[in-house]
């Protein structure tokens, strides 16, 4: 899918006091893209989230949903977008269908009927009319997302989506925002310092710090990029310093763990396998070890302090 | 426009599926009528004015309504920020200004609302146990010479003027610090520092002092064609009226200007 992106951000800049909170920010999100906004925490993510929703008025720059300028447009920007900031905040006293039935009041476009349909979607029937104050936060989080998707947004914001869930209720949330994504088109923009989970989640992630963006990558199919991907591969030998002196010249490889450790892409592999064979090294495992997102993340971030 | 009576509708839920809203309107029914039971049983019969009682109750009943509205106020844009869900009030095809109008309408509505129920409930009670014929003096002696038809009406219009007053000032500090327990506090101050303040400003006795707000707060001085509030500088009405028009004017200002431009962040 490639159309015009359903949110562009366009150096994004957002001051406070004598602090640059957010520093010139651009990136867009496409139809049926599920987007992760990674970053340590004080990156700014949240606050990025709070421009593109108008919570927040940014110092310089503009961020445009669809054709609208959130900026100037609010409206008909806001309009087509359904977001969660942080956790589903409802009201307690009042049951889960009077918390959607007021925030569908407050857009012309929701029938009856497509209040229904969204408490059915995210399995809540048999409690919407209990008070909110009875509800877990796993169904807290379901009805949040019933709120955000009423409106058949284009735009799904998510901060922290999986903040306070078990492992079964980010699943559930997980394949939720790429069924969205996939069938109906939806662009999803989800935030989050659990770089597992986003590496599960999202098509590309930006990596935010210090309110800069220092990197945006496809997670899917990296080798689609072009890229040859150089892999750490570990080789199990029964004599280590030997195998190391005999693949002299063969890029730098180190001796872990009494393993063989080179970095090398597939066809390198088999090449040193073959000669280490011939020298009558005694093999027994080839692993190659894929670098995590985290280990990327982290080798990026650094161990830099906050500020 | 039929959308915007959604927001008020809105409005109203969040103020009326609380129990909370029940017990003050409970409060408000049962206290004139335990009044006016215990003056009866103690021995006040037909030498009892139905009008006395009625205007002696109101005034007190007054004084909850404005704390009760200043909470709902307050409660109404403070509370939706300690509560979190002013994120997704916010997040909506509204302008901020189109929804802080329709929480103050709805703040509005709830006093109105009170009010009413305060005069009907305190008017057949008094009208059941006590004498309505007797047209004596009025409490206090402040009467010359209207009706009490008359005279409790203007009661209530010019206390009701005072009720808004201090409830926008809530509003105001409520979107001013985000907090209602700051708001709700320095409105109750305002309610009841102010015959205080009153005194002490009218030892000034300059002439400036018929511009404080608090001067004007009581506007039952007026009620029978008295010369206004404050001592030595006769003042009419109209022009307590327009100062307080003035605060009222000042106060929806700051609220407005800052519930628009302030983030919302944490």
């Amino acid at each position: 899918m490639s159309h015009a992106p359903v949110v562009r951000l366009q150096n994004v800049t957002k001051v406070i006091g004598k602090r640059t909170i957010i520093d010139r920010v651009s990136f867009e999100v496409h139809p049926g893209e599920v987007f992760g906004f990674l970053g340590p925490n004080g990156s700014g993510k949240t606050t990025t989230i709070r421009m593109i929703v108008g919570l927040m008025g940014m110092t310089a720059g503009d961020i445009h949903v669809g054709d609208h300028s959130v900026r100037t447009e609010f409206s008909d920007a806001i309009n087509q977008v359904g977001a969660i900031v942080e956790n589903p905040e409802m009201y307690k006293y009042l049951t889960g269908y009077q918390n959607l039935v007021h925030y569908a009041r407050m857009n012309s476009s929701i029938t009856k009927e497509r209040i229904q349909e969204v408490i059915n979607l995210v399995g809540l029937q048999g409690r919407i009319h209990d008070k909110v104050k009875k509800y877990s936060l796993g169904m807290r989080q379901r009805l949040g997302v019933a709120q955000a998707i009423m409106h058949k947004p284009k735009l799904l914001v998510l901060d922290e989506p999986t903040n306070g869930l078990d492992p079964a209720g980010i699943r559930e949330l997980r394949d939720y925002l790429r069924r969205l994504a996939q069938d109906q088109g939806t662009a999803v923009l989800v935030s989050s310092h659990l770089l597992s989970e986003m590496e599960l989640m999202c098509d590309r992630v930006a990596i935010l710090q210090k309110g800069q963006i220092i990197d945006v990558r496809s997670i899917k199919g990296q080798a689609a990029d072009g890229q040859v991907t150089q892999e750490e591969v570990h080789f199990d030998v029964d004599h280590p310093d030997a195998a190391l002196g005999i693949l002299e010249g063969q890029g730098a490889g180190k001796i872990v763990d009494g393993m063989l450790v080179l970095s090398s892409d597939r066809t390198g592999i088999a090449a040193i396998n073959r000669r280490l064979v011939e020298a009558g090294i005694n093999i027994y495992g080839i692993r190659v070890k894929t670098k995590s997102l985290e280990d990327q993340f982290l080798e990026m971030t650094g161990s830099e302090t906050i500020g | 426009m039929a959308n915007f009576m959604n927001l008020i509708l809105n409005e109203n839920m969040k103020i009326y599926r609380r129990i909370r809203t029940w017990i003050m309107l409970g409060l408000i029914v049962v206290i004139p009528i335990l009044v006016s039971l215990i003056v009866l049983l103690a021995g006040g019969g037909d030498d009892t004015s139905s009008w006395v009682m009625m205007s002696l109750e109101s005034y007190f009943l007054f004084m909850l309504i404005t704390v009760f509205t200043v909470v709902v106020a307050s409660d109404s844009v403070a509370g939706e920020f300690s509560q979190g869900t002013i994120k997704l009030l916010l997040i909506r095809p509204w302008s901020r200004s189109t929804i802080l109008l329709s929480k103050y309408i709805a703040t509005i509505l709830f006093g109105i609302g009170f009010t009413i129920v305060a005069f009907i409930v305190t008017l057949l009670v008094n009208m059941a146990l006590f004498n309505s014929t007797s047209t004596t003096e009025l409490s206090d002696g402040l009467l010359s010479g209207i009706s009490d038809w008359n005279y409790i009406i203007q009661v209530y219009l010019l206390k009701f003027v005072t009720l808004i007053l201090i409830v926008t000032f809530g509003f105001m500090m409520s979107s001013a610090f985000r907090s209602s327990g700051l708001a709700i506090g320095l409105s109750l101050a305002l309610l009841f520092a102010g015959n205080l303040i009153t005194g002490l400003f009218a030892l000034a006795n300059k002439a400036w002092v018929k511009y404080v707000l608090f001067m004007h707060l009581d506007l039952s001085p007026y009620i029978g064609g008295g010369s206004g509030p404050i001592p030595n500088h006769p003042t009419t009405l109209g022009f307590s009226l327009s100062v307080l028009a003035v605060y009222f004017v000042i106060f929806n200002l700051v609220s407005w200007t800052v519930f628009r431009k302030r983030d919302v962040a944490a």
